[in-house]
């Protein structure tokens, strides 16, 4: 029996690594808080990594279909109950991330006879200025971190993640148009899924900019998966999904 | 966070999963109930354009005359209420919420028959309270019909116990409503140019002239009084969705004629 609690942590510990290894394929999401709203960034073969949840807030994630399904339902439900009870400005990040999501991800993790969610998640809420602005990087265990505003990774390893999101924000900083930033957050999912360095030996720029057209070229297996939540606009709903054409891409 | 809708896409049953169901028992005494309304919409040249009064009235006492009885449930659908307002407000709540938790969740928007029966839905709901004579509502509905390209705007309007009746050219509901609807059918008959054919100002100009009539013949119709401020909630659905037509643009084009 003493030896129990060492059980324990040795199937969390192999859960961990085995939910990371069944990760290890999923293509990175990225979000960036501009002037003008939040653009956040995916690749798949349709409305597959990056979703609307609420008026003002918006998800991407990478990880099983399913349980990407599974957690961005529970969202819009915690979301639109909430709304109804009580009202639409009652709807925030920081209570769908904290009472609702994290927790039902932890749980779910270290309950060790059963299926863990394989997800990591990005999650975006736009606010009135760009300093109200929220991201949230949660991941599979339920562990979440929230910034305001910047730039926002979320990639199945967590070294290259920190160094996509590093060097994201020193190119970032004053772009000021979603065109031009999505440029740059591709640019980034390219290096990122090519498996190479965002520091020395960082690919040429030329060579950046044609490597996601060509792994997104259109037609192909995966497109560019766009969303747009507007810091100003006449409905309460921001959230639309602009195409590759609307941004030149 | 864990109950999901037996139904996909469902906020009916994620509320009533939750014990959150909007429409309860009615009260044994129920109170005297604010009422009476002018809402009606009709087509022109560029959609739909669909008005009311804001004058709320309980017996003969005047509640307000700043209701806003125009509603727009999301970005391709109009309610207009007519009848009781608290049973109407929370219809319309549980209108946006569904059509946009449905298109959120399932990726995809409501069709128009599945919108159309949505309002039908609630208002069986309502049954109880209708038959009570205490909570009676008797909307208008307009949203795009996408089945054909371009998508073109579709008006329909209910009787309070449900049926659902699409119109093809112009609804009304309410107290002021007959006299609207008279003059509306002669204007389509004879009018030049009809309500179908008028520009966006002009169309602003009957609408506002409509409701000006109704309130000569029925006092619990708010009417419109540039001379005060007071104007009517009018707004627009066309191809690209809602749009408003605020007070500026009101007082101007009804000058103009």
């Amino acid at each position: 029996m003493t030896e129990e609690p060492y059980r324990w942590l040795e199937a969390v510990a192999n859960r961990r690594e085995y939910v990371r290894d069944q990760l290890r394929g999923g293509t990175p999401v990225l979000a960036a808080s501009l002037p003008d709203g939040i653009l956040l960034v995916g690749a798949g073969p349709g409305q597959a990594k990056v979703f609307e949840l609420f008026d003002r807030q918006a998800l991407a994630g990478l990880g099983h279909p399913a349980d990407l399904e599974r957690l961005r339902q529970a969202a819009i439900d915690a979301a639109h109950t909430e709304a109804f009870t009580r009202a639409p400005e009652d709807v925030s990040l920081r209570r769908l991330v904290g009472y609702g999501l994290s927790p039902l991800l932890k749980a779910n993790f270290e309950q060790i006879f059963t299926a863990p969610f394989l997800v990591e998640l990005l999650l975006a809420e736009v606010g009135a200025e760009p300093a109200a602005d929220v991201l949230v990087r949660l991941h599979f265990d339920g562990g979440f971190r929230a910034q305001p505003g910047g730039v926002m990774v979320a990639a199945s390893l967590p070294e290259p993640e920190a160094a996509a999101q590093a060097w994201l924000q020193g190119v970032l900083a004053g772009v000021t148009e979603r065109a031009a930033a999505a440029e740059w957050l591709l640019q980034a999912w390219w290096v990122l899924g090519a498996n190479r360095p965002f520091g020395e030996g960082l690919p040429a720029e030329a060579e950046r900019r044609a490597g996601w057209r060509a792994a997104l070229a259109p037609g192909g297996e995966r497109g560019v998966e766009l969303g747009w939540l507007a810091r100003r606009g006449p409905r309460a709903a921001r959230y639309t999904a602009p195409t590759r054409a609307e941004l030149g891409l | 966070m864990n109950a999901s809708p037996p139904m996909a896409g469902d906020f009916l049953s994620l509320l009533a999963a939750q014990k959150l169901a909007p429409f309860g028992a009615p009260a044994a005494n129920a109170p005297a109930q604010t009422q009476a309304t002018t809402v009606f919409a009709f087509h022109f040249a560029a959609g739909v354009l669909m008005a009311g009064d804001r004058r709320a009235t309980a017996g003969n006492q005047i509640v307000t005359d700043k209701v806003d009885k125009v509603l727009e449930i999301d970005a391709t659908s109009l309610l207009a209420i007519a009848g009781v307002p608290a049973m109407a407000f929370e219809m319309a709540r549980v209108l946006s919420t569904s059509f946009e938790y449905y298109r959120r969740s399932q990726l995809q928007p409501l069709s128009l028959p599945a919108k159309v029966r949505a309002i039908a839905r609630l208002l069986r709901d309502n049954l109880p309270l209708t038959m009570q004579g205490v909570g009676v509502v008797a909307p208008l509905f307009a949203a795009l019909d996408h089945s054909v390209q371009p998508a073109r705007p579709a008006l329909f309007f209910y009787d309070p116990l449900g049926a659902q009746f699409q119109s093809a050219g112009y609804v009304a509901s309410g107290s002021g409503s007959g006299s609207i609807r008279s003059i509306l059918s002669f204007q389509e008959r004879y009018g030049r140019p009809k309500p179908s054919q008028m520009s966006l100002p002009e169309a602003v100009r009957l609408a506002l002239r409509l409701l000006i009539v109704a309130s000569e013949f029925d006092s619990a119709t708010g009417g419109v009084n540039p001379a005060t401020g007071g104007f009517a909630t009018l707004r627009v659905l066309g191809p690209d969705g809602v749009g408003t037509v605020t007070e500026e643009q009101q007082a101007a084009w009804l000058a103009e004629g």
